[in-house]
């Protein structure tokens, strides 16, 4: 699988066999152990595919059903947190194309880890939130699975149920209304700059 | 090679999808072309920052983990008896992993099961055709 994100994720331990086991007999307790471990991710996934809180928490709370009641049929060959993030890309995928988007004011949630939240040439993690907050869905959705999470546009296709080319299309336009969006944000903020370093000169 | 066209190929490249003279044909003209050159490193900084932003991890509302517990509490344990819908559902999926899909052009696939659906189906009204045929002769036979 090429996500390319998920290594950060790829590096916790996963849950133990005898973990697995007790969740998947339906012991509650052992599986809020993995709700909590997993939490951060699939609510990341489901935030960048939905774009807002509120469809982001109900989205990650039907991944974790969806683990639940797939627990007997999880194979070892793969690590649990990638069928984990799988789960919680195709539950995403599905909410959006199910619910109606909420309209809901963009804001950037907490973050896990204290971390800087520069995403580097000047761009602010608020900046690109509100950007990709404001991408129509059609254009968001196959951007975020390409660009954040490194899915070839075949699988993309077949999650969007979406011809290749048109795919491939929303992509670009998803990449260049960004750009736009990020360019002039970055205009407006060096002008603002200026006129404070005009109004401190004087 | 006009800017539009190059536009396309910026996006190709940054995909990995320009083969090598391809490559070579774009590079002459960033070397010649401000406006292009700009476009490429301006698309390159926006990728470096959707990669950056999908490194974060973001946090759910205070409580997530404990309405999600609550949530599955109501569920039936996963290895049990479930209702036939879902069942079937799991059967039928299963099924699709199994025999996978066929590619068709532009882009779509369609499930190797349905295919075979289609084919039982488009079978079973043959053979009740040619049944109703055979009874309507021996009907028309002149006894």
């Amino acid at each position: 699988m090429a996500a390319s994100n998920l290594h950060k994720w790829a590096t916790l331990p996963d849950p133990s066999p005898a973990e697995l086991a007790r969740a998947a007999e339906g012991d509650a307790q052992a599986f809020t152990l993995i709700v909590e471990r997993y939490q951060g991710m699939v609510y990341s996934v489901a935030f960048n595919v939905l774009g807002n809180h509120t469809d982001a928490e109900d989205a990650a709370q039907e991944a974790f059903l969806r683990c639940y009641r797939k627990l007997p049929q999880f194979r070892s060959e793969a690590t649990f947190s990638t069928w984990l993030f799988r789960l919680a890309l195709s539950a995403s995928v599905d909410y959006q194309r199910r619910e109606r988007r909420r309209p809901e004011p963009v804001d950037v949630p907490d973050l896990v880890d204290e971390g800087s939240p520069d995403l580097g040439d000047g761009v602010t993690a608020a900046t690109l939130a509100a950007a990709l907050h404001d991408l129509p869905d059609d254009y968001r959705v196959p951007t975020v699975l390409r660009d954040i999470y490194g899915l070839p546009y075949q699988e993309i296709a077949e999650a969007t149920s979406r011809p290749l080319g048109t795919v491939k299309v929303m992509v670009h336009r998803g990449r260049a209304s960004l750009r736009l969006r990020l360019r002039a944000e970055g205009a407006r903020s060096a002008a603002a700059h200026a006129g404070a370093g005009k109004r401190g000169a004087a | 090679m006009d800017c539009s066209y190059s536009r396309e190929r910026i996006n190709k490249f940054i995909d990995g999808e320009l083969g090598y003279l391809e490559v070579a044909e774009l590079q002459g003209h960033l070397s010649f072309c401000a406006d292009c050159s700009a476009e490429l490193a301006q698309m390159s900084e926006v990728r470096g920052a959707l990669a950056a932003w999908g490194r974060l991890e973001l946090a759910p509302s205070p409580g997530f983990a404990e309405r999600v517990t609550a949530a599955v509490e109501l569920e039936p344990a996963p290895g049990a008896a479930r209702p036939f819908g879902r069942a079937v559902d799991d059967a039928l999926g299963r099924l699709d992993e199994t025999l996978g899909c066929i590619p068709l052009p532009g882009g779509h696939t369609i499930p190797v099961k349905n295919v075979i659906g289609w084919g039982l189906a488009a079978a079973a009204v043959v053979i009740g055709l040619e049944r109703r045929h055979l009874r309507r002769s021996r009907e028309l036979e002149p006894s």
